[in-house]
């Protein structure tokens, strides 16, 4: 008898997820282990493997939402039958609601962004690709006016900050965008740490010797960009290991208390708000968190992380300093128990020995879990912190 | 300000040179009495006499060599050769002797030699007395090569290029000698390594060297008709290349068409495509495209050479296909 | 044509001065191709055992401020002229000091203060420049004289026939000396020129007065030159040496000469130049060998001189394509 593909659960809390793209064809033959098709869960976009060895006999759900244990496809013996379960309808991918037409637009024409590709690679010129990267712009989303569909400069330059949405967008009407499986479980999750108990911590670290000290780490690895939140991550991580109550997830029953500081770096990936984790923090050089830090915000961007990037966090770091902004709340990320928001580096002018001198200062809040940890002990984790920020040396 | 022909330019050049400097003379075929195949010597011989304007036979090898010699022995000789094709008789001196003088002797030689030469095609010359061959001397170090394609300009360079103490190789073309332009009152010298900006625009770069100026002058004129700006650029001298002025100028249009009467294929347009791409690389919309002659020797009948050589059309499609219109 | 015959001219001091000079050539050719076998020489190096006489006799009869152009064969021309030996051996050996800075080497060595404005390594490159520096020389009526150095071999090139043409034609200020030694790299005389064995038909065919002298003279050899240089320094015009010798090694330095009989090369020997100007001399072992001391010993010191010199940094390479 054949045997079923159903829907696995790929991380804790997953209860759905949405086939996306089938990477066999019905009757092609398929061996244990090799990718057979792909999913988006509410946190990632991933290829899921076949447990089965055998021919796709055939696949019950081309596309869309399915509960996690649905059966999704049939693998077996050539010439099989297969037990046709009544196929739940597949909620088709929610639509965009029709719009009604006005007068469109002068800027070119968005059709299904068709990108002119010459075996996967897309067809665009020199200027139009330095202008994509400039503007942030995914060039393979763009359609191409020129020469055998060849994205020029015009194609950036019509183009918006964001992808395209896939309708046309005509000018005067409010815009309804459906919420992803990503928004919602961000607004799920996030509303649920609203309601946590939260307190809100604020001090002000002098960034001279870190800077120096970025700097020069990045002359030891020419190969490796070491930024600030680097050195902040690695700094939070001794701060946790000497501060272990601070380095919890809240459950209703326990404290988990963890052995190793797995720093959550908050990313804005273009599907949205998401924390991969880099593990252990504390046993690993500033190099080396650069490193993996690059790798994980890298893949994070390119909507590539898998659901084991995404568990045991044990503390999260939010940097809004490259926007310019000063000071912030971040809000808790559970079931960590703390969160760091971290500003910009501003020159300030400071009081020192009577005298005013220029200052690289940095503002650094916390918020906490009150339920997991106390006021005192928040207050003293970010006072080690500080101390760390700013006399690096004492972090060893 | 004054108008000469090109012609006049040159004779003008040479004239000026040797009232100032004794030590400048000329030497080629049939330039004396007759005042040259092209005309352009007229006069010379009544101003300066036979020793100073010297009929040579027809020797390439030697009418250069001896240039090479007593340029080497303290004089800043002007040799032409006839015509730009015969250039490959004397090419073992030109390559061989002249470029690396200096080099083979570590520093203690000069050889301030000015070699002027026309070519190109027109009036049917055939294969053999049509050539452009800029591209040859342009690949040897030690060589100078300057190209002007109007009267100032070749007057200008044509007294750089005596006073360079460096060998130097003029091209100058045929089409060109009954062209009139405005040229200064005082002979300017104009510096090696310098291109001038002859159009500006803002959609395309052409760089034009030689007859090819005019001509993407013209094109330039019915582009700007369908809204296309057209900014030339001519290089006036191939070696020293100002490859500044050039990617300056098509970091600015971001498109390029590179314009010569010589054969397309393994041409100086060539090295200046590879040049652009290199160094403007990310601000290049469209492939740069390539003006020249197609792949023959240049036939006799009008019909066929005319087929051959690019024209003003050829600019202007080359411009429409960067700008994709 | 005349033949000019050897004339009891030369005071003895001179002719010493003139075995010196060979000497010096001969050993230092000898010591170059003991170097370069021991492969501490690049490139290729062609030596002028034989044809010292020559060399000598003409350079010597050269006046201060006149040029010469030479062939691949060019060490015998570079030492005669004045060119100081540790300079011509630093060449040899790429090194900074050498007269061409190591750019050149030994086709390629130029010394212009010793009037020396190249060797050249294309047959026959080097005859129009002399022309036309003859032609400057006149030009400016000054008492200088351009000088040609090339073999049987270049006589047959267009650039020595072109050369010739406008020399004689413009009545430049020109010697062209001729160092038949009946050789063309492997081709005998009579296989590449009609006319190898009087080569002064060649200059006939130009109208160009000649004159015709054993090369292994060394007194005669100067006494032509002497004459020659007088003719063209007065701008009557360009003078041809038709100077027969002997080749007495190979064309280049390890050339096995295969296509060169046992007899031939005995004969060349025969013909040594060094010998005969040493019975000219009338002189003793024992003066004979003091002469040989002090050739060897400014070999050796040009030779320690040489390996001890600087090398250029390879980014020199750079400088000097133009001026």
């Amino acid at each position: 008898m054949a045997s079923e593909v159903k829907l696995p659960r790929l991380g804790q809390g997953m209860e759905s997820g949405t086939v996306t793209k089938w990477l066999k064809n019905e009757g092609d033959a398929v061996a244990k282990g090799e990718p057979l098709y792909e999913i988006d869960t509410d946190k990632v976009t991933q290829e899921v493997e076949s447990d089965f060895a055998g021919v796709l006999l055939k696949i019950a759900l081309r596309e869309g939402e399915a509960p996690v244990g649905q059966t999704i496809a049939f693998i077996g013996e050539p010439g099989e039958e297969v037990a046709a379960p009544p196929e739940p309808e597949p909620e088709p991918a929610p639509q965009p609601e029709k719009v009604s037409d006005t007068a469109v637009s002068d800027t070119p024409v968005a059709a299904p962004p068709a990108p002119a590709t010459s075996n996967g690679r897309v067809k665009a010129s020199p200027l139009a690709r330095r202008l994509a990267r400039e503007r942030g712009i995914d060039i393979a989303t763009l359609r191409g006016t020129g020469p055998d569909g060849r994205i020029v400069a015009r194609d950036v330059e019509g183009a918006q900050a964001a992808p395209a949405a896939p309708a046309a967008v005509p000018s005067g009407d409010i815009e309804s965008i459906p919420l992803t499986n990503i928004r919602k479980t961000i607004a799920r999750r996030l509303t649920a740490a609203w309601q946590a108990p939260v307190f809100q911590l604020t001090v002000t670290a002098d960034m001279t010797r870190a800077n120096e000290l970025v700097a020069r780490a990045r002359e030891l690895n020419p190969d490796v960009r070491i930024t600030v939140t680097d050195l902040l991550a690695k700094v939070c991580a001794q701060a946790l290991m000497r501060h272990r109550d601070v380095n919890v997830q809240y459950s209703e029953d326990a404290l988990l208390r963890f052995p190793n500081a797995n720093i959550g770096i908050a990313v804005a990936a273009p599907q949205g708000l998401i924390v991969p984790v880099v593990r252990g923090v504390e046993r690993l050089s500033l190099a080396e968190v650069a490193v993996a830090r690059g790798d994980i915000v890298g893949r994070a961007r390119d909507n590539k992380l898998t659901a084991q990037d995404l568990e045991d966090g044990t503390f999260t770091i939010s940097n809004l300093g490259m926007f310019g902004i000063e000071q912030f709340v971040a809000v808790l990320n559970p079931p960590q128990a703390a969160i760091l928001a971290v500003g910009a580096t501003v020159d300030t002018p400071v009081a020192r020995d009577g005298a005013v001198e220029i200052r690289p200062l940095l503002t650094l809040t916390l918020t906490v879990d009150h339920r997991a940890v106390d006021g005192a002990e928040g207050a003293d984790f970010l006072r080690t912190v500080k101390t760390f920020v700013e006399d690096p040396a004492l972090a060893l | 300000m004054p108008e000469l022909t090109y012609r006049e330019a040159v004779r003008d050049g040479i004239a000026q040179a040797m009232r100032a400097d004794d030590s400048v003379f000329i030497m080629g075929e049939d330039i004396a009495e007759m005042g040259g195949s092209m005309g352009v010597t007229q006069g010379l011989l009544d101003e300066f006499g036979p020793e100073r304007v010297r009929n040579t036979p027809i020797s390439e090898m030697a009418i250069v060599g001896a240039g090479i010699g007593a340029a080497m022995a303290g004089m800043r000789p002007i040799v032409e050769i006839m015509y730009e094709d015969f250039l490959t008789l004397s090419l073992e001196q030109i390559v061989n002797q002249a470029a690396k003088h200096r080099y083979m002797s570590g520093g203690q030689l000069t050889v301030p030699l000015t070699i002027r030469t026309q070519g190109g095609a027109g009036w049917s010359p055939g294969a053999q007395h049509a050539q452009q061959l800029e591209a040859w001397l342009v690949h040897i170090p030690g060589l100078k090569v300057a190209y002007p394609s109007t009267p100032e300009d070749v007057r200008g360079l044509l007294w750089t290029s005596i006073h360079d103490d460096n060998p130097v190789v003029l091209f100058e073309h045929r089409l060109l000698y009954p062209v009139k332009g405005e040229v200064p009152e005082q002979l300017e010298p104009i510096p090696f390594g310098k291109a001038r900006v002859v159009r500006e625009g803002t959609d395309v770069t052409v760089i034009a060297i030689g007859p090819l100026v005019h001509r993407a002058l013209d094109a330039a004129k019915q582009a700007e008709e369908d809204g296309i700006s057209v900014e030339i650029v001519d290089p006036r001298t191939l070696q020293p290349l100002d490859e500044e002025m050039l990617v300056a100028s098509v970091k600015k249009t971001n498109r390029a068409v590179v314009a010569h009467e010589a054969v397309t294929r393994m041409g100086f347009g060539a090295e200046v495509a590879a040049v652009l791409q290199h160094q403007a690389f990310d601000y290049l919309d469209a492939p740069i495209e390539r003006v020249g002659a197609k792949f023959t020797p240049l036939a006799f009948a009008p019909v066929m050479e005319q087929y051959v050589v690019p024209h003003a059309e050829d600019v202007l499609a080359a411009i429409r296909r960067t700008v994709g219109k | 044509m005349a033949k000019v015959e050897r004339e009891a001219t030369v005071g003895e001091a001179t002719l010493r001065e003139f075995l010196h000079d060979m000497l010096l050539i001969r050993r230092f050719e000898e010591r170059v191709e003991d170097r370069f076998r021991a492969g501490e020489l690049p490139g290729f190096l062609h030596v002028a055992i034989g044809q010292e006489a020559i060399a000598v006799g003409v350079s010597r009869a050269m006046e201060e401020d006149d040029i010469f152009a030479s062939t691949h064969r060019a060490h015998g021309h570079t030492l005669a002229r004045g060119s100081n030996p540790r300079r011509v051996m630093a060449e040899l050996y790429g090194k900074v000091e050498g007269v061409s800075h190591g750019y050149g080497g030994s086709m390629h060595l130029y010394d212009i203060e010793r009037g020396n404005y190249g060797a050249n390594a294309v047959i026959g490159g080097g005859l129009p420049a002399v022309t036309g520096a003859g032609l400057a020389f006149k030009m400016r009526n000054e008492p200088r004289v351009a000088v040609a150095f090339f073999g049987d071999g270049a006589t047959n090139i267009g650039t020595f026939h072109e050369s010739l043409n406008l020399a004689q034609l413009w009545r430049t200020k020109t010697v062209f000396v001729c160092e038949n030694n009946h050789w063309a790299e492997s081709t005998p005389g009579w296989q590449h020129s009609p006319v190898w064995n009087d080569m002064s038909k060649r200059a006939l065919a130009f109208d160009m007065r000649s004159l015709k002298v054993d090369g292994q003279d060394v007194e005669a050899v100067y006494a032509a030159a002497l004459e020659a240089l007088e003719y063209a320094r007065s701008g009557q015009g360009p003078v041809f040496l038709d100077i027969p010798t002997y080749r007495m090694h190979g064309h280049y330095i390890g050339d096995p000469q295969v296509y060169r009989s046992k007899e031939d090369r005995e004969a060349a020997a025969f013909h040594d130049p060094i010998p005969r100007l040493r019975e000219r001399l009338g002189l003793s072992d024992e003066e004979f060998e003091a002469f040989d001391e002090e050739a060897h010993r400014v070999v050796e010191d040009a030779l320690e001189f040489a390996k001890n010199g600087t090398d250029p940094k390879p980014e020199d390479a750079l400088k000097n394509v133009y001026a």
